[in-house]
């Protein structure tokens, strides 16, 4: 469903790793300038570059030449991120919150570990595989309390 | 900021310092030093990651993948000095125990 709310910053980044510490330097100070306080800002931006990673990666298979879309919004009582993209739809097992940390290292897989890191960082995560635009995550922030 | 790879070696094995950010984008090269200075059949190898700013889940498949490759080739395998911002994401993703861990290689 297309948002209807202006976001703060409506970003389509091409599906290119190389511009991923761009993104990250974006949110940082998107975060950072809503009094996010550091250590928060450093799990939420990680969470961010988890989100547009899988993207490239599981999504577009590492095709560079897609799009990812960021939506950035800030309102009295959250700060939203909102990740898309037109790839491959997300099977449900990879975006189960409830897949538990394997406790062996050759069971380790990137994609599992940034769902998990995802859902650390922020207080409400949805993963909307399949949706109009292929894949899309949001990611939220209570400013309140 | 951009991934610097520096390595050195003595008899006692190689030492692999890394600086800047381990992310999608870099993690490959890491990787490719990693197995590299493994496959030449070293004594030991140690990471000094005192300089990372910032590793992301890519990263971590790094460490790990790097640690698996040397058990399997009889390497010791050891991080030294992790940044707070390492040991955070290690510990983020519970696979903190999981290395060998000291100040200096």
């Amino acid at each position: 469903m297309p948002s209807n709310c202006a976001s703060d910053i409506r970003l389509e980044v091409r599906s290119d790793p190389r511009l991923l510490a761009s993104v990250r330097g974006l949110v940082r100070e998107w975060l950072a300038s809503h009094e996010v306080a550091p250590q928060r800002v450093d799990e939420l931006v990680l969470a961010v570059d988890e989100a547009c990673a899988n993207a490239i990666r599981h999504a577009y298979h590492g095709r560079s030449d897609e799009l990812v879309e960021l939506h950035l919004r800030a309102t009295a009582d959250e700060l939203m991120v909102e990740v898309c993209d037109r790839g491959v739809t997300a099977p449900p097992e990879r975006v189960d919150r409830r897949v538990l940390l394997p406790p062996r290292p050759e069971e380790v897989c990137p994609g599992g570990l940034g769902v998990q890191l995802i859902h650390q960082a922020f207080d409400e995560v949805r993963f909307c595989p399949g949706s109009p635009c292929g894949n899309r995550v949001t990611m939220r922030l209570s400013r309140k309390g | 900021m951009e991934l610097v790879i520096d390595i050195t070696r003595d008899d006692h094995g190689s030492v692999i310092s890394v600086g800047g950010d381990i992310d999608l984008y870099s993690s490959p090269r890491l990787r490719d030093a990693i197995f590299a200075e493994i496959d030449r059949a070293v004594a030991r190898l140690a990471l000094d990651l005192s300089k990372v700013r910032y590793m992301d889940s890519s990263g971590v498949a790094t460490l790990v993948e790097g640690l698996q490759h040397a058990k399997a080739a009889g390497v010791g395998f050891k991080l030294v000095a992790p940044s707070p911002k390492v040991m955070r994401v290690l510990e983020m993703t519970r696979l903190e125990a999981v290395f060998e861990v000291g100040p200096t290689p």
